[in-house]
C-alpha cells in the first residue's frame, strides 16, 4: 500500500511539474475566439495579460498604437547603446523596444531563419541588401513614412517597395593618415588616377625611415579570417569606384551569369599589385583584423584598406585621418558609403509599432544616442550632430559633393567573398600575375555563377 | 466471468478517451494559434484575471491520461508488452524527434528548393545532380578520404607509440597520460584559434617564411597536424587499457624464452591487441570523416588548387565544413542537405562495415 502511495505520489509530482513546463511561453499567440460560448481565449498581442472577456473588453486595448516592438540588433558592438536607445524610446513615447543582440562571429542571417522555422520572428531585424530575395513577400512597405523624406539611403526593392530603415552609413575606400601624407608633401586629393598613386607610392616609400613607417599600405589578403575584407570590400571597389551610387553597371553584369568587364579588372589588377608591391610584408599575407589596425593606428602604415569602422573613437588616433579613392581608372574620385545593412520590418509582426519606431528613431533624441553614444553616422538629412568618428569629416566631403557609390558589393551571390579573396591572397603571394589575377577572377565567378 | 473488475474497466477507458481528447485539444488549439483556453476570471484587485488551462497543459496531461488507460487496460495477454511500450516511449519519443524525424526530413529538403526560409517546390534529383557537378565538392570529397587515410595511420601510429612510453617504467607516469589526454578536453574551436596563432606567429618565426596555413598543402598537414595533437591522447588511453590486458604470464613466457623486446612488441604485443587496434581504427576512420571544428577555425576551409582543371578556391575544406559552408554561408540550404544525405550514407557504410569487421574478429578470439 505504501509503495503504491509513493508511486502515485512521484507520478503526480512527475505530472505536475510536466504541466508547469507546458504552460511557459504558451500564451503568446495571436488571439481568435474559441467556438465555446461560455469560455474566451485570451488576447496576448499586447503581451500583457490583460484577457479580452467581456466585462474588461474597453480596458483591453493597448495605450498607444504602437505597442512593443522586437529588435534584432546585428552589431553586437553597439547593444549598450541600443539597450539606452530602447530606455530612450520608452521614456518618450510610452512604447516598448525590446533590443535582442546577435552576438560575436554568429550570423545574423543565420538566426533569424532559426527564428522563422520556430515562429518567433522579431518584429525589426537587420538584413543586408541581397538578402531581401529570401525574405519575399514578407518585409513590410515602408514607403510614405515621415523619415524617407529625409534620407536617400532607404533601401527600395523591386517587389516589396521601401523596405529598409538605414540605421547608419559607413564607407570603405583607402583610409589615410593626413599627418604623414603632408610630411611626406603627398596631397590626397590629387590621388585621382593610377600614375598619381604609383607616384604618391614612390615618394611615401623613400621616405620610410623619414617618416617612421613601415610599409605605405597597410592591406591584409589573408583570406581565412580577413577574406570578407579582400573578397566583399576591396573586390567592391571593382564593381563600384567611380560610379554613382545608383550606377549598377558592373554588378548587373556580375549577375547576369557572373560575367566580368575584363579591361577593368585588368586596371583594378594592376592597382592591387602596387598594393601588394608597397605592403607590409608581414601583415599581406598571414595577418591580421587587428595587426591591420593597430599598424595604421600607431602610424606605421599610410594607407589603410578598411572603411571607417576601423577607427570609431577621435582618441584612438593622434592624427587626422580620411579617405582617398581606389583611383585605377584616371579620373575616379569616389568612396564607397551608404548603409551596408538595414533594419527592416516583418510584415507578419507589428508593423505599426515598427513604423513608430523608425519614425522616432529619425528624430533627434534617438540620432543623439546613435550619433554621439554609438559612434554611428547618421544617414538623415536633418541630423544635427557631427558624428564622432576620425573619418567623418572626410566621408562627409565625399558624400555632400556627391562623390560616392554604392554598397553593391552586397548584391553580389552570397558566398562569392569566400572564392574571390583566395584569388587576392594568390596575387600577393605572387602566385599569380595581373593577367592570371584577371583571368582566374573570372573562370572562378563565372563557375561559382553557374552553380 | 472477468478478473477485471467494472471499475477498472471504467477507469480504463474513461481515461484513454479524455486523454485522447485533451491532447487532440490542445494540439488543436496550438495548430490554429488560438491561444489558451480561459476557464473563467477571478477579480483580483479591480482586474479580471483570468484562469487559463494552457494547451501545453492540456497536451501532455492527455498523453499522461492515456498512458494511465493504457497501464490500466483490461488485459492479461497484452499486459507486459504494453507495460515495455509505456517504459520505451519516452526513449523512443526523444529518439524519434531528435534523430529519425529529422533525418526522414533531411531527405525530404534535398529534393526541394528550400533556402533556409522558403519551400516553392520539388526540383527532383537536380541537387544531387548539381552536388557532383561541383568541382569544389569532389575536391572536397577526395581531401576528406586522403585526410581519413593519414589520419587512421598516423593517430594510431602516435597513439601506440604514446601507449607504449606510458605503459613502460618511466617516472611521472600519471603526468604524461594526464598531459596527453588533455588536448581533447579542448573544444576543437579553442584547439583551432590556439594553433592558429602559433602557426602564424610562432612557428614563422623560425621558418622565416609565411604562415604554413597560407599555403594549401602545408595547411593541410597543419590541420593533420593539430588533429594528431587532439585525438592521440584519447586513443592512447584505449591502447593503454589493451595493453595492460596482455597477461603478465605470457609476457613471462616470452622473456624466459629469451624474446627482445622488438620481437616481444610484434610477435606477443600487438597480435595480443588486435582487437583494440580495431576499435581504435574505426573511432579515427569515422571521427577524421567527420572533422568539422579545427577545420573551421584554423583554415575555414580556404586555400587555392588546381583541380581537373579549375581553380577550385576550398583547397582545405573537408565534408563537413563544405556541406556548413554550402547550406549556410552560400545560402543553398536543399544543396547543404543532398550533400549531408550523402555524407550520411558513406558514415552509415563505414560504421556497418566496422560493426561486421567487429564482430568477426570477437567470434575469432
Amino acid at each position: 500500500m505504501k509503495k503504491k502511495l509513493m508511486s502515485v505520489l512521484l507520478a503526480g509530482a512527475m505530472v505536475a511539474s510536466l504541466a508547469a513546463c507546458g504552460t511557459t511561453g504558451t500564451t503568446d499567440t495571436t488571439a481568435t475566439t474559441s467556438d465555446n460560448t461560455t469560455t474566451e481565449t485570451q488576447t496576448t498581442e499586447t503581451a500583457t495579460t490583460e484577457a479580452a472577456a467581456t466585462e474588461t473588453a474597453t480596458e483591453a486595448a493597448p495605450a498607444g498604437d504602437a505597442g512593443s516592438v522586437r529588435l534584432l540588433n546585428g552589431k553586437p558592438e553597439i547593444n549598450d547603446q541600443m539597450q539606452a536607445l530602447a530606455a530612450k524610446y520608452n521614456e518618450e513615447t510610452g512604447n516598448t523596444l525590446i533590443v535582442e543582440t546577435i552576438g560575436g562571429d554568429t550570423n545574423a542571417s543565420d538566426e533569424l531563419k532559426k527564428m522563422y522555422q520556430a515562429d518567433n520572428m522579431p518584429d525589426i531585424f537587420v538584413i543586408e541588401a541581397n538578402q531581401a530575395a529570401n525574405w519575399d513577400g514578407m518585409l513590410a512597405d515602408l514607403a510614405g513614412e515621415e523619415w524617407t523624406d529625409k534620407t536617400g539611403f532607404e533601401l527600395v526593392d523591386a517587389s516589396m517597395g521601401t523596405i529598409g530603415f538605414p540605421y547608419t552609413v559607413e564607407a570603405t575606400a583607402l583610409g589615410y593618415n593626413a599627418d604623414l601624407l603632408k610630411a611626406a608633401g603627398v596631397d590626397p586629393a590629387s590621388l585621382t588616377s593610377p600614375d598619381a598613386w604609383k607616384a604618391a607610392c614612390e615618394t611615401l616609400d623613400s621616405k620610410k625611415d623619414e617618416l617612421g613607417i613601415t610599409a605605405v599600405f597597410g592591406w591584409c589578403a589573408e583570406p581565412t579570417n580577413l577574406g570578407w575584407s579582400s573578397g566583399t570590400h576591396v573586390f567592391g571597389q571593382y564593381l563600384d569606384a567611380g560610379l554613382k551610387a545608383d550606377d549598377t553597371t558592373y554588378i548587373d553584369l556580375l549577375n547576369d551569369g557572373g560575367k566580368i568587364d575584363e579591361a577593368r579588372m585588368k586596371n583594378f589588377a594592376e592597382f592591387i599589385g602596387m598594393m601588394n608591391q608597397y605592403s607590409d610584408p608581414a601583415l599581406l599575407i598571414d595577418g591580421t583584423y587587428d595587426n591591420q589596425v593597430a599598424g595604421f593606428k600607431d602610424g606605421k602604415y599610410v594607407f589603410i584598406t578598411q572603411g571607417n569602422w576601423c577607427v570609431t573613437s577621435p582618441s584612438d588616433v593622434s592624427f587626422e585621418c580620411g579617405f582617398a579613392p581606389y583611383a585605377f581608372e584616371d579620373g575616379i574620385n569616389t568612396i564607397i558609403a551608404g548603409p551596408p545593412s538595414y533594419w527592416v520590418a516583418y510584415a507578419n509582426g507589428n508593423v505599426d509599432g515598427a513604423k513608430a519606431f523608425f519614425n522616432w528613431c529619425a528624430g533627434d533624441s534617438a540620432q543623439s544616442i546613435l550619433v554621439n553614444d554609438a559612434g554611428l553616422v547618421s544617414p538623415f538629412d536633418d541630423c544635427k550632430y557631427e558624428a564622432v568618428n576620425p573619418f567623418y569629416k572626410s566621408m562627409n566631403s565625399y558624400i555632400t559633393a556627391g562623390n560616392y557609390s554604392g554598397w553593391h558589393t552586397m548584391l553580389k551571390k552570397d558566398g562569392l567573398q569566400n572564392q574571390t579573396c583566395n584569388i587576392f591572397a594568390d596575387y600577393a603571394k605572387g602566385k599569380l600575375d595581373a593577367d592570371g589575377f584577371v583571368s582566374t577572377m573570372a573562370q572562378v565567378i563565372s563557375s561559382y555563377y553557374a552553380q | 466471468m472477468s478478473t477485471f473488475s467494472t471499475g477498472r474497466k471504467v477507469a480504463s477507458f474513461a481515461s484513454l478517451i479524455l486523454g485522447l481528447v485533451l491532447a487532440i485539444v490542445g494540439l488543436a488549439l496550438s495548430i490554429t494559434k488560438a491561444g489558451d483556453l480561459i476557464l473563467f476570471t477571478i477579480p483580483i484587485s479591480g482586474k479580471a484575471t483570468p484562469v487559463i488551462l494552457g494547451r501545453g497543459t492540456m497536451f501532455i496531461c492527455g498523453i499522461i491520461l492515456f498512458f494511465v488507460g493504457l497501464y490500466l487496460f483490461p488485459t492479461l495477454k497484452y499486459h507486459r508488452a504494453i507495460i515495455n511500450i509505456i517504459f520505451l516511449f519516452p526513449l523512443l519519443f526523444a529518439f524519434a524527434v531528435t534523430v529519425i524525424i529529422p533525418l526522414v526530413l533531411g531527405i525530404g529538403y534535398s529534393f526541394t528548393d528550400w533556402d533556409g526560409i522558403k519551400l516553392t517546390g520539388f526540383v527532383g534529383l537536380s541537387n544531387y545532380l548539381r552536388m557532383f557537378n561541383q568541382k569544389s565538392f569532389l575536391w572536397s570529397i577526395l581531401l576528406t578520404f586522403l585526410f581519413v587515410v593519414f589520419n587512421m595511420i598516423l593517430v594510431n601510429l602516435v597513439a601506440f607509440l604514446l601507449a607504449l612510453l606510458c605503459t613502460s617504467r618511466i617516472k611521472a607516469l600519471g603526468f604524461f597520460r594526464a598531459a596527453y589526454f588533455l588536448p581533447n578536453l579542448i573544444g576543437g574551436i579553442v584547439l583551432g584559434y590556439i594553433w592558429q596563432f602559433i602557426f602564424s606567429n610562432v612557428v614563422t618565426k623560425f621558418t622565416g617564411t609565411y604562415s604554413m596555413l597560407s599555403d594549401t598543402k602545408t595547411a593541410f598537414i597543419a590541420v593533420i597536424i593539430v588533429y594528431i595533437w587532439q585525438y592521440a591522447g584519447y586513443i592512447m588511453l584505449i591502447y593503454i587499457t589493451g595493453l595492460n590486458t596482455i597477461p603478465g604470464d605470457v609476457l613471462e613466457a616470452s622473456a624466459i624464452d629469451g624474446a627482445n623486446p622488438t620481437q616481444t612488441l610484434f610477435n606477443i604485443k600487438l597480435p595480443m591487441i588486435a582487437p583494440t587496434i580495431t576499435i581504435c581504427t574505426f573511432l579515427t576512420l569515422t571521427s577524421a570523416f567527420k572533422q568539422f571544428d579545427v577545420n573551421l577555425a584554423l583554415t575555414n576551409g580556404k586555400g587555392s588548387v588546381q583541380f581537373l582543371g579549375e581553380y577550385i578556391a576550398n583547397g582545405t575544406e573537408m565534408l563537413a565544413l563544405n556541406i556548413y559552408t554550402t547550406a549556410v554561408i552560400n545560402n543553398d540550404y536543399a544543396l547543404g542537405q543532398a550533400k549531408a544525405v550523402l555524407f550520411f550514407i558513406i558514415l552509415a557504410a563505414v560504421s556497418i562495415i566496422q560493426v561486421r569487421i567487429s564482430n568477426k574478429k570477437e567470434v575469432e578470439l
